[in-house]
């Protein structure tokens, strides 16, 4: 970070839009790319919110803020958000504690490291729409391995299985299928970044006779910030947009009990309320945005 | 050409190692027995998938858990094999239960996701990597603000994003082709890919790109012949990575796609729905074979980019 400065100082300016010592040339069809397929979406769902479909002349017609008001007054928007907060809150700190450590482990030297590692990639290889359904097969009231388990350990009852009964538990089940999916994503990110460390700062440190916890916690994870906040930030915003998992396990249910921010869109949208469904659409990617900046601005995450 | 000279990667030095130290080791060895434990809870939920795509009609669900029985090849020569559907089911059931499932056979859909993922991560290397090196290198007064617009890109939900992108795929007449799918794959793929690459281009000491260019090389080259051999690491992790999310894509491919294209995931959600119940057994050897032609893949990936890496090794 420091050598980006006096480099930045040094070449400033003088340089030709289109020369390959400007960045224009080598990001262009990546920007491109990017700009054609997140405008329209944005530009859509933006005038969407303010209009109402109408079944009667197959139209959209204008409302105003007509949907952006219901949505502050709207109680199962509410729930929603609060169900989605829940779950991302559990998911990302169970990921990010499990894969850091799992990482760690791996890093510090164990036999045989390659096969762990590609075992650990048989999570990621399952396509989420097929994880709930694993999931669905384990968790099982009646069959399911987990909840044999679980009931076994007496930590839940059998008139509260896992997706089912009142749905105390459903969360938690679906929690399950996300956190053994993306706990692989973060211990293969961070492990990466902690093989790329430079060696030196550790090696000063241990000159200096710092202890493991001390290495850890002065020396490794500040040099893993930036691998950290694209783990973090990925993680948030998929985590606030989750679906999949929520559609094939519990369809939201029992009652709303399971219902994100993301279901209840679809489910809006099942209902050709699209205008809603842009409505909530566009909030979901303000909280998101939000989330994120604040997130750059608070772990002083600068790119 | 002095250039010629740059395509030198860094010597790994083999230090003296005590052979039989690692027997040794204590601490090693508890690290082992612990992270054996946790690869067993994470592959476990796998195991069973794929023993129930084994498991005979009735004994998926049962209590306790059967581990032991005897293998049927049924469910996989419905997918792999192509044996119609109607006629295994008349075997098991003495009925004709439903007239669907005539689209269960699944090696297509499988090949499909197999050239939508693997063109689409290529296209997410070559365009990512100059443009993640860009972000790293350059001097640019709004690089925090580049970076975070990349990053947002990726923030609109899919559920919405779906609508407005086939609008938009109708109007260019891009519904249910290849080209179309692998670009939506690729785009919601970048995001992730740049900022990877640019947080391992960034661990690369920046007078690296200096002497080589000193030397003679041109900015392309000091990027093609030298930096990129010290991120490789990070360039396969980012390509295995876009490879699984282009191949577990399933909303966006399900919107995009009619019947020509036709994913993995997006064909299991057929198996879930088409007969009106869950049909457990096809799920389960439908899922099972895609994992396991998947995890070659990246296996091979791995190994590959991972001897590349140990021939140049950055840290030994």
């Amino acid at each position: 970070m420091q050598a980006t400065r006096s480099h930045e100082t040094r070449t400033r300016r003088r340089v030709p839009l289109w020369s390959p010592e400007a960045p224009l040339i080598w990001m262009a069809p990546a920007i491109i790319l990017l700009l054609l397929y997140s405008i329209y979406p944005l530009i859509y769902n933006i005038w969407t919110s303010f209009h109402k479909f109408d079944p009667l002349v197959r139209d959209f017609v204008w409302v105003g803020g007509e949907n952006w008001s219901t949505l502050f007054t709207d109680l199962r928007a509410l729930n929603a958000v609060r169900v989605t907060f829940t779950y991302s809150a559990i998911a990302l700190s169970v990921q990010l504690t499990l894969g850091l450590a799992i990482a760690m482990l791996l890093d510090a030297g164990v036999y045989g490291r390659g096969l762990w590692q590609s075992l650990l990639i048989l999570p990621m290889v399952t396509p989420p729409a097929v994880v709930g359904l694993i999931f669905r097969l384990l968790e099982h009231s009646e069959y399911g391995v987990i909840s044999w388990v679980l009931y076994s350990a007496g930590l839940i009852g059998r008139q509260e299985p896992l997706l089912g009964g009142t749905g105390q538990n459903a969360l938690f089940g679906v929690l399950l299928a996300d956190i053994w999916q993306w706990t692989p994503f973060c211990i293969l990110i961070l492990l990466a970044g902690l093989k790329a460390l430079p060696t030196d700062p550790l090696e000063a440190a241990e000159v200096d006779g710092a202890n493991a916890w001390q290495k850890f916690w002065h020396v490794k994870l500040p040099l893993l910030r930036n691998v950290l906040a694209v783990v973090i930030l990925f993680r948030i915003i998929d985590l606030f947009r989750v679906f999949d998992y929520i559609y094939v396990m519990t369809s939201g249910g029992p009652g709303q009990r399971t219902e994100t921010i993301s279901y209840y869109a679809y489910q809006t949208y099942v209902f050709i309320n699209w205008g809603y469904t842009a409505t909530l659409g566009v909030a979901i990617l303000v909280v998101i945005w939000l989330t994120a900046f604040l997130y750059t601005r608070i772990f002083h995450v600068e790119w | 050409m002095a250039a010629e000279r740059l395509t030198a990667k860094p010597v790994a030095t083999t230090p003296k190692v005590d052979r039989l130290a690692w027997l040794r080791d204590g601490r090693t060895w508890l690290r082992t027995i612990l992270i054996v434990f946790i690869v067993f809870i994470f592959v476990f939920p796998i195991y069973f998938w794929f023993l129930a795509s084994f498991k005979p009609f009735g004994l998926i669900f049962t209590l306790p858990p059967v581990f032991f029985f005897e293998p049927t090849f049924t469910w996989y020569s419905v997918v792999l094999g192509g044996v119609p559907y109607n006629k295994v089911m008349l075997e098991l059931t003495g009925a004709l239960t439903s007239t669907g499932g005539g689209l269960y056979y699944s090696v297509p859909y499988i090949i499909d996701s197999i050239i939508i993922a693997t063109i689409s991560t290529l296209l997410v290397v070559l365009v990512g990597t100059p443009a993640a090196y860009a972000l790293s290198r350059f001097p640019m007064r709004r690089r925090h603000d580049v970076a975070f617009w990349i990053l947002s890109t990726r923030m609109m939900p899919v559920v919405v994003a779906a609508m407005p992108f086939f609008l938009m795929y109708r109007a260019l007449g891009w519904i249910d082709t290849y080209h179309g799918v692998v670009l939506v794959h690729t785009v919601i793929n970048l995001p992730l890919a740049i900022l990877l690459l640019k947080s391992f281009f960034d661990e690369v000491p920046f007078d690296l790109d200096e002497a080589a260019m000193v030397d003679g090389a041109t900015r392309w080259q000091a990027f093609y012949k030298v930096i990129i051999y010290y991120v490789l690491p990070g360039l396969a992790a980012t390509a295995i990575l876009s490879f699984i999310f282009s191949w577990n894509e399933f909303l966006l491919t399900l919107t995009l796609t009619r019947t020509s294209v036709r994913t993995m995931p997006v064909a299991a959600s057929t198996f879930d729905t088409a007969t009106g119940g869950t049909e457990w057994g096809f799920l389960a050897a439908l899922g099972t074979s895609a994992m396991v032609s998947v995890f070659i893949f990246v296996l091979f990936v791995q190994r590959h980019l991972v001897r590349g890496l140990t021939m140049g090794a950055v840290k030994g």
